[in-house]
């Protein structure tokens, strides 16, 4: 196992490092340069002035190599637009989204799993269909659209949350501050994201409720109870963590527009605003730190598999 | 009988009005310690110099910020700010401003000339910085420091303008807090912690992401402003922020699209401003294109156009049809009886056909054999897609074809403005409500300044010349009022409309100016919220 651990965190640095190079050279190669170069009502000298002062003056190559050096020095680079170093934007932004991320990914996967074992267990009858029609709502309604209904309903009408921040400007920090701003955007994200953990909970447990095993455990007198806790959810998870590693993935990166509905500082409103001011160190910086964390999660859900299932093996 | 009646309704509208005053006198009663929420769509940069310090930036910096002139509230005209008073020199060559005595920066330092040439020699015109607006000041050679409340603007060319652009985004720093940095526009504990600046508030507290709360500054050269503090909020979406404003979190919100404002006409808590600004919609042609060198055409496509339409259907009929650079803001200079040119295709195709343009077989008009056919790429932005896509099908219906090509906004501004590869485009300008358009009509800023269509002509370089050596605004009346009807004839740029500026303000909030927000953002000592 720890062999296998090594060989895939060396894999991920590779991985890694062609992130980078991609990530540069296509950026580098969109049309259109940092919105404080190319912003109307600019002269061509200011222009260049601009250019020059961000080295963007140089060819691709060499500034790439130059990143990649300062990035093994543990310099991310200085954001053009913000003029601070892309590793205290990333900090600043990168507790936020842990904040979302976490309250999300566990909203989505009590309920979700919850949700998906009723459906399961009350197989076409109403409590099935109702969980299913709800699931088809999640999925089909865009979040944005969500995320202002929403706000619409629970600040402006009733009046019960904040509409968007991340906490109450000016006020020490308070639990109950936080996690009434933290309720609409986790609760959009989890409600159209969860639909996935309930359908493959579902259906894996429907196959594992009808296999030889889980047969031949009823047979043996065991309670129901204790055949779907015991025999038949511990089984039908490998297929949930599977889908549980893709949220996570998604709440790290494409959460943007939830992020940027409700006001929320995280990484992806941070690389929505870099990428449309071509803001470069900071893109490559967003990117990197993604990958690291999309290549990390992935690792931790393959050595989840062989935990929960101990037929997969690593060797 | 009548007489007497009249008498006393006289009286009694006096008893009424007195009143009325009373009331109002007691309405003006404010709360010192209130807080106005107001909002911005991303992280601002508190230096109102830094390139790319824009639309996040601009209204907090004017807060920050003072600048030596201010608009005047009722008519835009330049207006005492950090300078009292100024003259320009017979030559027109210099200007002398003298400074207001007794102001301080937020960290108790007084204010001199010093800080002046600072800002101007080592700031804005030094080339290396590339600071935003600096091609403003193209015309400044140097500012001298005549005494420590007395500055001297040394120009290359007279610039009659000048009271105008000192107005326009163009705040003070202090020398003692950038004079030793490297490069004072990327100094980040100013920029983004605790900026200095003269203005009725400054910063206490900046939560990247999240907000940026201003409290006043108690030693306001203006007087103590009349709130307590001032929070920008950092919200990104329009709909956010309008649902915001409805619910009163927010107490004065810019509406970028009409649409967001169904309901809110009605709510008794909101009130719409409806302002007009120094902007207008535009079609330029480009000129290096031969085609578009005949005059006959530039003026028939714009015939074919149903401006009003545009107007109704674009911006929901929020705005009035354009007739040059001049707004009708501008209540001095703009001139209405020039040139006009209403919805006429018939009128389009006959011009057209004066000009050689011929309906070929296949219905698109055609010259020497060549289709009439125009590349024109538009950014997504705004209303340019759908305003653009109006233009395609009106140019359609006289027989010319237009091939759009929506790009990304960066990439469009790349293309069309600074390597000009397009035959034609809508855009917009902005501009600071003075009437010197030089910077994007003379010859000199075609093919690489903000001359987008690379409009060349002798006789308009010649006026904007005049305009700018006018002496006094008599002077200038008459030179720009000629401008602007050589322009309506010669149409550099196809002139679509003056959108109106909307925002939605909070009843409880009092004594913004009204004429424009940049004006209202000016003048925040005199803001108040109602108790």
């Amino acid at each position: 196992m720890a062999a296998y651990i090594v060989r895939r965190l060396l894999q991920g640095v590779v991985v890694l490092f062609l992130i980078s190079a991609v990530t540069f050279l296509l950026i580098n190669l969109a049309p259109g340069g940092p919105t404080s170069a190319v912003s109307l009502g600019r002269t061509a000298e200011e222009r260049e002035a601009v250019l020059r002062q961000y080295g963007l003056d140089r060819p691709v190559l060499v500034r790439y190599f130059d990143w990649l050096g300062g990035v093994l020095r543990g310099d991310l680079g200085n954001s053009y637009n913000q003029g601070l170093p892309v590793a205290s934007l990333l900090a600043q932004r990168m507790g936020n989204t842990l904040q979302l991320a976490l309250t999300t990914l566990g909203l989505t996967t009590i309920l979700g799993i919850v949700l998906g074992t009723l459906s399961a267990l009350y197989k076409n009858r109403w409590p099935d269909h109702l969980i299913g029609s709800l699931a088809t709502v999640g999925m089909s309604v865009p979040a944005f659209w969500l995320g202002i209904v929403a706000i619409i309903v629970f600040a402006v009408q009733l009046k019960w949350l904040p509409s968007s921040g991340i906490f109450t400007v000016g006020q020490e920090f308070s639990l109950a501050d936080r996690l009434r701003h933290l309720a609409m955007p986790a609760g959009v994200l989890a409600f159209t994201l969860m639909p996935n953990v309930i359908r493959i909970t579902r259906s894996a447990l429907l196959e594992v409720l009808t296999s030889d095993y889980v047969r031949t455990a009823r047979a043996k007198g065991l309670s129901e109870r204790v055949v779907l806790l015991k025999h038949t959810l511990k089984n039908a998870m490998v297929p949930v963590i599977a889908i549980l590693g893709l949220i996570t993935t998604v709440l790290f990166s494409g959460s943007v527009v939830v992020e940027s509905v409700f006001g929320w500082a995280g990484l992806g409103r941070l690389a929505i605003e870099a990428a449309n001011g071509r803001d470069y160190p900071v893109i490559l910086g967003v990117t990197l730190l993604v990958g690291t964390i999309v290549v990390a999660v992935n690792l931790l859900v393959d050595v989840l598999y062989a935990a929960v299932d101990p037929r997969i093996s690593h060797e | 009988m009548k007489g007497i009646r009249w008498k006393f309704g006289g009286i009694r509208a006096a008893l009424l009005a007195g009143t009325l005053s009373l009331g109002w006198v007691l309405a003006q009663d404010y709360d010192p310690n209130a807080t106005l929420n107001l909002a911005t769509n991303a992280d601002p940069t508190l230096n109102p110099w830094t390139p790319g310090a824009v639309v996040e930036s601009n209204l907090i910096n004017t807060i920050l910020f003072d600048q030596l002139v201010r608009y005047n509230k009722k008519d835009l005209s330049p207006a005492p700010g950090l300078a009292t008073s100024w003259k320009v020199a017979e030559d027109g060559l210099s200007w002398t401003f003298n400074l207001r005595k007794g102001v301080t920066w937020h960290d108790g330092k007084p204010f001199t000339a010093e800080d002046v040439a600072f800002t101007f020699n080592n700031v804005v015109l030094n080339k290396k910085l590339g600071a935003q607006n600096a091609g403003n000041f193209s015309k400044v050679k140097s500012v001298e420091v005549i005494n420590p409340y007395a500055v001297r603007f040394v120009l290359n060319a007279p610039f009659s303008s000048l009271p105008y652009y000192l107005a326009y985004y163009a705040g003070i720093l202090p020398k003692h807090v950038l004079g030793n940095a490297d490069n004072p526009l990327q100094v980040a504990s100013f920029n983004k912690k605790s900026p200095i600046g003269t203005g009725a508030f400054r910063v206490a507290e900046f939560v990247p992401g999240s907000y940026v709360r201003l409290v006043k500054y108690e030693k306001y050269w203006g007087g103590t402003p009349k709130i307590n503090s001032i929070v920008f909020k950092i919200v990104p979406d329009p709909n956010t922020q309008m649902a915001q404003a409805i619910s009163g979190e927010l107490d004065f919100v810019g509406v970028s699209n009409p649409a967001l404002l169904a309901g809110v006409e009605r709510n008794p808590k909101l009130q719409v401003l409806r302002q007009s600004q120094n902007l207008y919609y535009f079609v330029a042609l480009n000129q290096n294109d031969p085609r578009f060198r005949d005059v006959r055409v530039r003026q028939a496509l714009l015939y074919a156009l149903d401006r009003k339409a545009m107007i109704d259907s674009v911006v929901r009929g929020y705005g009035t049809i354009a007739t040059g650079p001049i707004a009708p803001l501008q209540k001095a200079f703009y001139v209405k009886d020039v040139p006009q040119y209403p919805y006429n295709p018939e009128k389009a195709k006959q011009l057209l056909a004066q000009a050689g343009w011929t309906p070929g077989p296949d219905g698109v008009l055609q010259k020497d054999g060549k289709p009439f056919e125009i590349d024109m790429p538009t950014g997504q932005f705004g209303y340019l897609v759908p305003a653009t896509l109006l233009v395609q099908q009106y140019w359609k219906a006289i027989g010319v074809k237009a091939n759009v090509n929506v790009m990304e906004w960066n990439a469009y501004i790349q293309k069309m403005f600074v390597n000009r590869q397009y035959e034609a485009t809508l855009a917009w300008w902005s501009t600071p409500p003075t009437p010197d358009v030089t910077p994007y009509y003379a010859s000199v800023a075609a093919d690489k300044g903000n001359n987008i269509p690379n409009y060349k002509n002798p006789e308009l370089d010649k006026l904007l010349e005049e305009g700018l050596k006018a002496r006094g605004i008599q002077e200038q009346v008459l030179v720009y009022r000629r401008i602007q009807r050589l322009l309506a004839e010669q149409l550099p740029y196809l002139y679509l409309w003056y959108p109106d500026i909307i925002s939605v303000r909070n009843e409880r909030v009092g004594g913004m100016a009204d004429i424009n927000t940049a004006t209202a953002f000016q003048y925040s000592s005199e803001w108040f919220i109602k108790r």
